[in-house]
């Protein structure tokens, strides 16, 4: 189901998240149109891990709602077999990069990437072979398809990981501080590949703690805060003019002689 | 004394045939005990108590008990109801000891993967199940396979137990050829060999397994 260009590709609508007492989300509400770059900055424990894995349904929002692409993506409504059927479905339209990137050990590079093609999308072999080369060409690693990942660095394991999420051909890319785990030297390399994709229109939703690299690939940046979002704005106005007390305490912090 | 090893020539094939045996018993126990092994692992891992708890009592069980104690009581035990032939007890009842401590070897690496590469692939789009099989099973297997290995090469030896109940393995049909020759010496130093060589095999088995899964961890 694919709806009109006016279709946000993402939304979220009054999203709280507790985890017993501690209410990490508080409220979220954010629109991100198709081809949209959205970063997400903010302190530890503000809640942004928890709002990216929202959308993904890693965790179950308390309240709200969340769409993607007009479909709505909790459904309390839905148990057992037809809530997975329905979860896994709307999990195939979106990519998540994770900040240790998860890949698949005993899988090879070509492998991890087209595993999810093959068995889920019933691919044949020089099918998904074909496009699992084709992604791997576009992280820059076509040759290392046959490597394992033990044998790569981070940066090469972590566009890896995004050829790997890009194989099923997601509407939204999740990327949760896909850089942070990295050695500084090996942080280019990964952005670069993000910038190919904001180049190509990805719609993308980034939780980064890298000011610079937020400010130049994103159309809007949201600054949270204890489970708020505490402002939001272009990335221009947000990192250069912050409206707010705290964002502007949090970028003197964090941007330093840069801002 | 003296040594004389020409009766083992002459009973050369009957051995032989006592190691076929002994081999393709290990080979059944191996493929039933790793493959029930995971089954066990995931079942007393991912069921609910009512399942999971009997399971994890058999386990115990079978892993606090004495492996002989065990084949009598299949055999000569149940036997009292219904006659199960003696190989059958024999595979059933070393497979059922060796699932048990395979199951709690994969129960431990099964908990081991992490909860990122669950996440990974669920967010890949794969259900549980799926997972299940494609992302942790695997990876649980690899990081078994050294532990696994050493509860195969000490299986091999406890094949011989089997002798008890009459499976003509190569301890029993060595047993057979001294009551024959009045040679146990030779007919003992030769089987000790047999079992040494098997033994060199599994290890190089076993290394040449470990190289391949090093890189997949
Ligand atoms: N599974 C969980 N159980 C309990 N508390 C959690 C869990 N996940 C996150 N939290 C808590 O929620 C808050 C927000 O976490 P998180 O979303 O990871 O923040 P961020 O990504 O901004 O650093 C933190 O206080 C964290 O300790
Ligand atoms: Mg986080």
């Amino acid at each position: 189901m694919t709806q009109t260009t006016d279709t946000p590709m993402v939304e979220l609508k009054g999203v709280k998240k507790r985890f017993g007492d501690l209410e990490v989300l508080k409220g979220i509400d954010l629109r991100v149109d198709r081809g949209r770059i959205i970063s997400i900055i903010g302190p530890s424990g503000s809640g942004k891990s928890t709002l990216l894995r929202s959308v993904n349904n890693l965790e179950v929002i308390d309240e709200g709602s969340i769409l993607l692409d007009g479909m709505q993506v909790n459904r309390p409504d839905l148990k057992g077999l037809a809530y997975e059927r329905h979860i896994n479905h709307i999990r195939q339209n979106m990519g998540m990069v994770f900040q240790h990137f998860n890949l698949f050990p005993h899988l090879s590079t070509l492998e991890n990437v087209t595993l999810a093609p093959r068995k889920l999308k019933g691919m044949n072999a020089s099918g998904a072979r074909e496009l699992g080369m084709e992604l791997l060409e576009r992280v820059g690693l076509a040759d290392k398809a046959q490597a394992y990942p033990s044998s790569l660095s981070g940066g090469q394991k972590q566009r890896v990981a995004i050829a790997r999420a890009l194989a099923m051909q997601p509407k939204v890319m999740l990327f949760d501080e896909a850089t942070s785990a990295l050695d500084p030297e090996l942080v280019e390399e990964v952005n670069l590949v993000m910038k190919g994709l904001a180049e190509e229109h990805m719609t993308m939703l980034i939780v980064t703690h890298e000011m610079t690299f937020a400010r130049d690939v994103s159309d809007w940046a949201m600054f949270m805060d204890g489970g708020v979002v505490v402002e939001a704005n272009t990335p221009e106005n947000l990192f250069s003019h912050p409206d707010q007390e705290r964002t502007q305490h949090f970028l003197r912090k964090h941007l330093g002689a840069q801002a | 004394m003296e040594f004389d090893f020409s009766p083992v020539i002459d009973y050369l094939p009957t051995l032989l045939q006592g190691v076929g045996v002994t081999l393709l018993i290990g080979l059944a126990v191996t493929v039933m005990s790793v493959i029930g092994g995971q089954i066990v692992a995931v079942i007393s891992l991912y069921t609910r108590k009512v399942v999971s708890w009997p399971l994890r009592f058999f386990i115990w069980l079978f892993m606090t008990t004495p492996l002989l104690l065990q084949l009598y009581f299949l055999y000569f035990g149940i036997g009292e109801w219904i006659l199960i032939p003696a190989i059958v007890v024999g595979v059933l009842g070393l497979g059922f000891h060796y699932m048990a401590y395979n199951a709690d070897i994969f129960i431990a690496t099964i908990r081991s993967v992490s909860s990122g590469q669950y996440e990974a692939s669920r967010s890949l789009g794969f259900g549980h199940l799926a997972t299940l099989f494609y992302v942790i099973l695997p990876q649980a297997f690899y990081r078994a396979l050294p532990q696994l290995s050493n509860n195969m090469i000490i299986m091999v030896k406890d094949i011989s137990v089997l002798s008890a109940i009459g499976i003509g393995e190569m301890v029993y049909v060595s047993q057979y050829a001294i009551s024959v020759t009045f040679r146990p010496f030779e007919f003992y130093i030769t089987i000790a060999v047999i079992y040494y060589l098997i033994n060199l095999m599994m290890e190089a088995g076993q290394s040449w397994i470990e190289r391949r899964a090093a890189y997949r961890r």
